[in-house]
């Protein structure tokens, strides 16, 4: 099943697989609730504070990330949403419009779990150098999808003791 | 993108099946293909991509345009996992059809 998992950088466009060992529909909801994404969002070491999120097109996940010695004033725009196997969103409010990109998810079912394929297009193959120098972006977008699949084994764990 | 995403995986999803519908009636590009859906261009390109990387679609560069073909080849896959159960089927009802011959005949 690992094999599933994959990253691939073509010129301005980066594209990862994940093959995450839960529901559909809650990998579904830990991207789109506040209380489950300030979990996993963003690189290791840090840490996220929701503003507001509205997961419809057109609208907003406002949200400041902490990490790296800083605050980093975050918007998101939702730019499709379809619950539960598709969502699209583009990454605004960056102090550089360059930097800018937009991401699509794709959430299919296969054998009872999730497979996750996200695609990010950026501006141009440059951005993203030049956004891997100054902070790790290619890094730091690995780090979180592994944050995402151990929250997701952490819930797993949970709802086991439960029963 | 991965090697293990399968010819059934690629056929699983509903958009990529349509995308497979329209380029086998007729091979355009992206943008064209994307008119089809209520969907960004995008998404529709991830679902291209996918198909792409399964062999299912070959992308050919006519001009400045890159145009999606269909390459069905791979589909035969799915027809032969198909028609294991299709013999299987066959067998059966050879048996129930001549089981039935039979129990008329005891009848007479």
């Amino acid at each position: 099943m690992e094999e599933y998992n994959s990253f691939k950088q073509e010129d301005n466009i980066l594209t990862h697989t994940r093959i995450l060992d839960a529901p559909r529909d809650l990998v579904w909801e830990v991207w789109t609730t506040p209380e489950h994404i300030k979990e996993w969002w963003g690189p290791n070491g840090f840490s996220l504070t929701t503003q507001s999120m509205t997961v419809k097109t057109g609208e907003l996940w406002d949200f400041i990330m902490h990490g790296m010695g800083r605050d980093w004033d975050n918007k998101i725009e939702y730019v499709e949403v379809k619950r539960p196997s598709l969502l699209t969103y583009k990454h605004t409010g960056a102090e550089n419009e360059d930097y800018n990109f937009t991401v699509s998810v794709l959430f299919e079912e296969v054998d009872g779990k999730t497979l996750l394929t996200m695609q990010s297009v950026f501006k141009s193959k440059a951005i993203i150098e030049e956004l891997n120098i100054k902070v790790n972006a290619i890094e730091g977008g690995k780090q979180t999808l592994n944050r995402l699949e151990n929250y997701l084994k952490l819930i797993k764990a949970e709802n086991n003791e439960l029963k | 993108m991965n090697p293990n995403r399968d010819v059934f995986q690629a056929i699983a999803d509903p958009t990529r099946r349509a995308i497979i519908h329209l380029v086998s009636q007729k091979p355009q590009n992206v943008n064209s293909l994307a008119d089809n859906f209520n969907m960004t261009r995008q998404a529709v390109s991830l679902h291209v991509k996918i198909l792409t990387e399964c062999g299912l679609i070959n992308i050919k560069q006519q001009g400045r345009e890159r145009v999606c073909e269909p390459q069905l080849d791979k589909l035969i896959e799915v027809s032969g996992w198909v028609d294991q159960y299709r013999k299987f089927w066959d067998s059966k009802l050879d048996s129930l059809e001549s089981y039935l011959v039979k129990i008329q005949k005891k009848k007479k």
